[in-house]
């Protein structure tokens, strides 16, 4: 089992149980630790529906208590070839 | 002078100023909370010699966090006074421009471990430290600065801009469109859709890290050898048509992209809050990664003061501000910028001989290049000591009036000020204030203008002599 989070605004950037486009960070101890990944993944507000877990943090770094669960679909590619 | 933060860091032990952590430090948050700690208590820099998961590296915290430290980095006694600083500081500024040297790769220690293409991963080489919990990532960058070039004159800049390792290859930062590095990306580079070179210098001596904090009227290499009262000794980057400080710890090459944003923040600021939320800002791609065997990654801890991003800009805005009023003629009497404001007040004290001189000192510095660093002016008398603060705040309390001497203006500011609205952030609108704690030079100093009552303005000469001399026989210890 993987555990990330994810910054957003406002809940409605979370929509559940439906393939979205996400920034999460890595929380996997040691040095890769906080490394960002892009994501397509489904994500939803019972903790035990995914197999990974999510905990969601507000614009300044607020948790939100309610702890989600995460299935990552695929990562994709965040910078364009030309500056790889 | 020290050549490099080794030197320093055996200074700083020598007086009193250095602790040495021997046990082992995790990166994640552990080693944030020492630094934190310290800058509250303005306690000695910390340099920690073993961090989890990064054997070989070492931290250097809190590295110039009090006028002490910064004291002993100008080559001065660690009691001197902050006026007897800002002395040093304005008459080796107010010299010639000294301009760097260009030195052989194999004299320069920056370069003793090289790392370049797909082995430059920041994340399997660097300790980038989790500073506070809540940060948007790990932010390898904090006490540093980047070193940039101007493509149409050459001017090189050395500024710092915060960055966040997004992962191995990749950071992401916030280029205020107003500091002079992002000037020329917002400016040049990315209307033209070319990428910016950039070094970011990591553990630079402490001289250079005062140069690129300082908001230098020249190139920050020619204003760090004003300082350091001889030339800066630079080396060639890798990959980058860039020089950078030869005796660094640790030098991060690569480019700034002119048309990719990614999220970056929030991040514990110098105002004290996480103010400026998590947004998409400039990316930087890494080409190349090298540094000296044994690398020290400082460590500044952003919060409340005092961490020495608040001292040193305060010192340095202030002294920048004091040229420039002398330079226009104002019988300014001395500036000074507390700290403890994270340099958002200034403290300006003057020769009233005209009415309404608070008001030009105010519109100069404020329209000036300094002014989105801070937004409240106290203008005082030059009987005032603007470096007491009971004296000035019994000025403000005492001598400005709530509806005649409190002026507003809506100005430039930073998008960091805690009090603005997201649109006021967006804007760059800085909403400015000057208290003016001058009495009206209209009121007639026999018979209007209140007199100080203080032990050195109500009694005679001779009657403060007599207590003076007789003080300790009357029982006072001191």
């Amino acid at each position: 089992m993987f555990k990330y989070d994810v910054y957003i605004n406002s809940l409605a950037d979370l929509p559940e149980e439906k393939e979205i486009k996400l920034s999460v960070r890595d929380l996997t101890p040691g040095k890769q630790r906080y490394a960002y990944k892009h994501v397509m993944a489904k994500v939803s507000a019972d903790a035990d529906k995914y197999p990974d877990k999510l905990q969601v943090r507000f614009g300044r770094g607020q948790i939100h208590s309610q702890p989600y669960s995460i299935q990552v679909m695929k990562e994709v590619s965040i910078i364009p070839e030309r500056w790889l | 002078m020290f050549i490099d933060n080794r030197e320093y860091i055996k200074a700083l032990d020598a007086a009193g100023e250095l602790v040495t952590i021997n046990q082992e430090v995790d990166w994640d948050l552990e080693a944030g909370a020492i630094v934190r700690k310290v800058c509250e208590e303005k306690g000695p820099s910390p340099l920690m010699n073993k961090i989890k998961d990064y054997p070989g590296h070492r931290y250097f915290g809190a590295p110039l966090a009090s006028y002490r430290k910064l004291a002993i980095s100008l080559g001065l006694p660690p009691e001197s006074s902050i006026p007897e600083i800002a002395a040093v500081y304005l008459e080796r500024t107010n010299k010639e421009p000294v301009k760097p040297v260009l030195v052989d790769k194999s004299k320069a220690p920056c370069k003793e471990n090289i790392f370049i293409g797909d082995k430059a991963d920041m994340l399997e080489l660097l300790p980038a430290p989790m500073v506070h919990e809540g940060d948007g990532g790990r932010y390898l960058s904090t006490w540093h600065f980047i070193v940039t070039k101007d493509p149409d004159n050459g001017d090189v800049n050395w500024g710092m801009y915060r960055q966040m390792v997004y992962d191995g290859k990749t950071m992401t930062g916030n280029l205020l469109p107003f500091s002079d590095g992002g000037k020329v990306f917002h400016g040049k580079y990315k209307p033209a859709g070319k990428a910016m070179p950039f070094a970011t210098v990591i553990g630079p001596d402490p001289i250079s890290a005062i140069a690129a904090s300082a908001p230098a009227p020249m190139p920050e290499t020619d204003f760090a050898g004003m300082l350091m009262g001889k030339p800066i000794e630079l080396v060639k980057c890798e990959t980058v048509d860039l020089e950078v400080p030869a005796h660094a710890e640790i030098i991060i090459e690569g480019e700034i992209l002119p048309d990719v944003s990614l999220e970056e923040g929030p991040f514990g600021e110098y105002t004290g809050y996480r103010t400026s939320p998590r947004d998409f800002r400039q990316v930087y791609r890494v080409k190349a990664i090298t540094f000296r065997n044994d690398p020290i990654t400082t460590i500044s801890n952003m919060g409340v003061p005092t961490d020495e991003g608040q001292l040193l800009r305060s010192f340095s805005l202030g002294l920048e501000m004091d040229k420039l009023l002398r330079s226009q003629g104002i019988p300014i009497t001395g500036v000074y910028m507390m700290p403890e404001s994270t340099h958002h007040l200034v403290i300006v004290g003057v020769k009233p001989i005209y009415t309404n001189i608070a008001a030009q000192i105010a519109q100069t510095v404020f329209g000036s290049k300094l002014g989105p660093w801070f937004h409240m002016v106290v203008v005082v008398d030059d009987k005032c000591d603007i470096y007491n603060f009971n004296e000035v705040l019994h000025a403000l309390t005492t001598k400005c009036h709530p509806i005649n001497g409190i002026h507003i203006w809506q100005g430039v500011g930073t998008p960091l000020y805690p009090f603005l609205s997201a649109a006021e952030r967006t804007n760059s609108v800085g909403p400015k204030v000057l208290f003016d704690c001058t009495f009206p030079l209209n009121w007639d100093p026999m018979s209007e203008v209140p007199s100080l009552v203080s032990f050195k303005t109500v009694y005679p000469k001779e009657i403060q002599e007599k207590v003076l001399a007789n003080w300790k026989n009357y029982g006072f210890k001191s």
